[in-house]
């Protein structure tokens, strides 16, 4: 197969790859943000909630992690409307991606919280601290501390699988590298560039993550 | 043994030059390949009505494929189909994963700068379909329209060029996702071949889609690699043949209800 490579066509479409590439970072980091929140709720629900709550967390993590990705996204796309909740595709696309990353990530946080000793929760009671303050001030630091590297991937996890977001239309980097390739018809060309900008990404948020970790847990003194 | 040396000595001061300027052997053709191996691969498209369907028992259907298996039948060899999804029909043959796309590729020269295309083997046109309930009359009404598009298409090339500035036009990877788009309401209006247009339509009648406005006619036929000329004269001459005979004739008309028009050659 001769084919020839002609990069001149990528560098000229290298500010919409761009763009792409910054909508991919938005969607992630949102998703990482808010999805975090979810799973400290939901991993909260689940070992300290009353029954109905627990039952209820479990059903949504279970849901989630037993179905794809795409069809996930397509019921918030396709589907709500149905009714009457009409999302745009950027929306769609972070409210599928909070929803699945906090149901991964409720998991890992789950077994955090229960990592730590259970003496500490008992001293914290044997002060008076209420159920929440306990959460709060003795648990959830040092189980966040602990399952750290399991969330930090299942993050960069979450930024590669946001590649699927462009069937919904959502135009990230998938989806301005394919409209590029299919119009300029030098797929391998497009496809390497956007490859290479992925690894960038995934290195720049692990990056940013153990900047995170050192900020939050060693410089706290977290043990 | 001085004799068996000098015989040595001599067949190799033979035999030598005569290797050297025996005739480089002719790269092997993919026709050759074809033929040699016994196998046709050819990338279509399942999921573009009339052209390319799954029927009831998931095996691919449509007129593309129905001339697939009439080629591969004429050419004495096994066929292989490649399914790829609509933006993938031409990287697909580019990256060597079969020897011809037969997949209603129409015609237009930003194509022909990446493969080359046989003669046509059909026409389509490109119209743009929407619920009665949306105005749309002359190209104008485009205007902060969502219209809805595939990617790797015909409507790719031609809709954003006679949309008004001001259309929001909304990509999506396959004809199926663009037809849901506008089944749930999430677009205002798609572009597509008349035909595709028609399947929705017939299998919607709630809607109430009705045909807008055309964008473009066209005529589509199979494309081979650059380079790749015995192979594109082979489904040229099966092309001339078909036409003559009336296969090709009866395929369109079985597969999309219409008249082939008179075919182009070029």
């Amino acid at each position: 197969m001769n084919y020839v490579f002609q990069f001149n066509v990528v560098w000229d479409h290298l500010p919409e790859l761009l763009n792409g590439a910054l909508l991919t970072i938005q969607l992630s980091a949102a998703a990482m943000a808010l999805g975090l929140c979810l799973a400290v709720l939901c991993a909260y629900g689940k070992s300290a909630g009353p029954k109905p709550v627990r039952w209820l967390a479990t059903a949504y993590v279970e849901l989630i992690r037993n179905t794809p990705f795409l069809v996930q996204i397509f019921i918030f796309y396709f589907s709500l409307p149905a009714i009457g909740l009409y999302l745009s595709a950027n929306t769609a696309a972070l409210l599928a991606m909070t929803v699945n990353l906090g149901a991964y990530a409720s998991e890992i946080v789950r077994a955090g919280i229960e990592a730590v000793p259970h003496g500490q929760v008992e001293a914290g009671r044997a002060l008076g601290l209420k159920r929440l303050q306990i959460f709060r001030s003795i648990v959830i630091f040092p189980a966040l501390k602990t399952v750290y590297p399991a969330l930090s991937s299942q993050f960069i996890l979450l930024m590669l699988s946001s590649s699927v977001v462009s069937t919904i239309s959502a135009v990230e980097l998938t989806a301005i590298t394919s409209s590029l390739q299919s119009t300029t018809f030098r797929p391998f060309e497009f496809y390497f560039v956007a490859t290479g900008l992925y690894l960038a990404m995934s290195l720049g948020f692990r990056a940013v993550l153990s900047t995170t970790y050192w900020a939050v847990f060693q410089r706290r003194g977290v043990v | 043994m001085k004799i068996c040396l000098r015989l040595l000595t001599l067949a190799l001061l033979v035999a030598v030059p005569a290797l050297l300027v025996a005739h480089p052997v002719r790269a092997e053709s993919t026709l050759d390949t074809i033929l040699k191996e016994k196998k046709l691969r050819v990338v279509i498209d399942v999921a573009n009505p009339p052209f390319g369907v799954l029927d009831k028992s998931g095996q691919p259907d449509g007129s593309d494929v129905a001339v697939a298996r009439q080629m591969a039948k004429d050419m004495g060899v096994e066929l292989e189909f490649v399914q790829v999804p609509t933006a993938g029909r031409i990287s697909a043959l580019l990256a060597g994963r079969a020897d011809v796309t037969i997949a209603s590729i129409s015609v237009t020269s930003d194509r022909a700068k990446a493969v080359m295309f046989c003669n046509p083997n059909g026409a389509l046109s490109i119209v743009i379909l929407g619920p009665q309930s949306v105005a749309i009359k002359t190209p104008a009404d485009l205007v902060d329209k969502r219209i809805g598009i595939t990617r790797g298409t015909l409507e790719e090339a031609a809709v954003p060029k006679m949309a008004p500035q001001g259309t929001k036009i909304v990509w999506f990877d396959e004809i199926a996702a663009t037809i849901q788009a506008l089944l749930s309401g999430q677009v205002d209006a798609v572009a597509m071949t008349s035909f595709a247009g028609k399947t929705m339509e017939d299998g919607n009648p709630d809607k109430k889609i009705e045909t807008k406005l055309t964008v473009t006619t066209a005529f589509y036929g199979p494309i081979v690699r650059h380079g790749d000329f015995d192979l594109r004269q082979w489904i040229n001459t099966w092309i001339f043949l078909n036409t003559q005979n009336g296969t090709l004739a009866a395929i369109y008309k079985k597969y999309t209800g219409l008249d082939l028009p008179p075919l182009p050659v070029f």
